[in-house]
């Protein structure tokens, strides 16, 4: 009883500062850009967890984009051959992803990444230089990011699981639908070949590598 | 500090006793009137501010609390038997008495601000403003020991206003366009608008913004104030409508922060009536930045239109060479 009239009481000045004035104003905004009554984001109870969010929203939106040019780069130059149509697919389901993102970044007024040219020729540059070495290679690079991307997915449903489950209920299932496209493609990247064990070696763990080198430090420089 | 506070809401409890007050030396029937009078101004002074009570049973602030017991007993005999039971020992009453004075040391703080703007016209964005801005709200110009850092504190509690009005002013405006009562300016208009609008809260201190100005580039302040303009210039676009999340995101906030200082540093030399060479000036770069966005398009769609030209080129060259042959 006590506690709670004491939060209120302390969350209460909270609304008077400009911040949330300004974050309480945000609402009117967002109705202009989405029909949607609700956001899949909560609204931030602080500035502490407001900069959780918008961090863990900017590395998705930097990891989705880089995938989408990786994918890119794929089909730059297999674009025309038998896997063609298969990369195509998968590239779509990115750039859904993409799109989705791109729409809650707007409505949160969450700043993008300052990285991007950089995860734009870099992914592409991967997703290209592996698509050069034949479908084995551009398969196997999708194996690795997809891994290395599911797994940052599954680390933030647990980081979230453990805050708040209830409270980040929307999210929580838009991350797991994205995990599980993911997944997808990773084992379609495994059925098609990605097996030949000298380049998926070879490949797998250079890209492993990299691709967590890519996601650890989006993350640190992201923030 | 700490102490001053006290002090002060001391002040206001005596202010706010009047039925003790007026309460003679006690007989048994004036007793309970008396103790029911007494709970009631307790209630009041318990949503005045908590701490109060709470200070009167921590231990760290032993001082002030018995300045406030001496104002207790000096109005009433039973005032032992309420202070007993008011001396209940709250688990959370050390953390909530800080924080209440926390939230309001910074109300106070911003009220002697508020205050101290009047004055700064006459002394300057310094410690004189802030002193009789205390003194002008009957508080002791020693207050101003709340501000180490006492001309950076006015100046950004200053921005920090005029940027929560114009976010006012911006919201109600986009109120105004989705009720359909006002038409949707243009980007160039609405910027052109938002920067003027934003300026002209800086006329009446015009004379010493200079001082300000230099206050803000001090090596300590000038976080605080970068923070401010970006903030500022991020509400601006976001209510011109802008919702892009790739790096026009950073050029656009980066050319109206260009626009909004060169505007300001501008005004501050600009001696026309009413500023009107500042908002002249300001038409010149929003049109320039307009052009250059256009010039900008239109290389953009001219380098495309180039590009497949060629790839039509080197395919017809594939083509006629054979080499385009599936094998």
């Amino acid at each position: 009883m006590h506690r709670a009239a004491h939060t209120a009481l302390c969350d209460w000045p909270q609304f008077v500062k400009p911040a949330m004035i300004r974050q309480s104003l945000r609402c009117t905004g967002s109705l202009q850009t989405s029909s949607r009554a609700y956001s899949v984001i909560p609204p931030p109870r602080d500035r502490e967890e407001e900069e959780m969010m918008h961090r863990m929203l900017r590395v998705d939106h930097a990891g989705e984009y880089g995938a989408n040019r990786i994918y890119a780069g794929q089909m730059a130059v297999l674009g025309r051959s038998r896997t063609g149509p298969l990369i195509q697919q998968m590239w779509d389901q990115e750039k859904k992803h993409l799109a989705k993102f791109n729409e809650i970044l707007a409505e949160n007024r969450v700043r993008p990444t300052a990285l991007l040219p950089l995860w734009n020729l870099a992914g592409f540059a991967l997703g290209a230089s592996t698509a050069l070495l034949g479908k084995e290679g551009a398969m196997a690079c999708t194996v690795a990011v997809e891994e290395s991307i599911s797994e940052h997915y599954n680390s933030q449903i647990r980081a979230l699981m453990e805050s708040d489950p209830e409270r980040y209920t929307e999210l929580l299932q838009m991350i797991k639908e994205f995990r599980d496209d993911e997944m997808d493609h990773h084992d379609t990247g495994l059925e098609h070949d990605a097996e030949s064990v000298s380049v998926f070696l070879i490949f797998a763990l250079d890209d492993r590598l990299l691709n967590k080198n890519i996601s650890k430090g989006s993350v640190v420089l992201n923030n | 500090m700490a102490a001053l506070l006290r002090g002060l809401r001391a002040g206001r409890l005596l202010r706010g006793l009047p039925s003790v007050v007026a309460a003679p030396a006690s007989t048994n029937q004036q007793c309970s009137s008396l103790r029911r009078s007494f709970h009631c101004a307790a209630l009041r002074l318990q949503d005045e501010s908590k701490s109060d009570k709470s200070s009167a049973s921590s231990s760290s602030s032993s001082s002030s609390s018995t300045t406030h017991h001496e104002h207790y007993q000096a109005h009433s005999s039973h005032q032992d038997t309420e202070a007993a039971s008011q001396q209940d020992p709250d688990p959370n009453s050390s953390d909530r008495e800080q924080d209440e004075e926390y939230e309001t040391e910074e109300q106070l703080q911003a009220q002697i601000l508020a205050a101290a703007l009047e004055f700064v016209p006459l002394y300057g964005w310094s410690m004189e403003a802030i002193a009789a801005g205390a003194e002008s709200l009957g508080l002791s110009s020693a207050s101003t020991g709340m501000f180490p850092n006492g001309s950076g504190d006015l100046v950004l509690h200053f921005i920090s206003q005029c940027n929560s009005k114009l976010t006012e002013i911006l919201a109600e405006q986009h109120n105004q366009v989705q009720l359909g009562q006002a038409e949707r300016k243009k980007t160039a208009d609405f910027l052109r608008d938002a920067v003027e609008t934003r300026l002209r809260m800086y006329i009446p201190y015009i004379e010493t913004w200079p001082q300000a100005m230099s206050i803000l580039l001090l090596p300590h302040n000038i976080p605080d104030s970068l923070k401010h303009l970006s903030t500022m210039v991020d509400d601006i676009w976001y209510y011109a409508g802008d919702r892009s999340t790739d790096m026009n995101w950073y050029t656009k906030r980066a050319v109206l922060t260009g626009l909004y200082n060169t505007t300001e540093l501008v005004m501050l030399q600009d001696s026309s009536p009413d500023f009107k060479d500042t908002w002249a000036f300001l038409d010149n770069r929003i049109q320039d930045v307009v052009n250059m966005a256009t010039t900008a398009k239109q290389m953009q769609s001219t380098g495309e239109a180039v590009a497949q030209g060629l790839m039509g080129a080197a395919v017809t060259l594939k083509n006629l060479t054979g080499l385009n042959q599936k094998r």
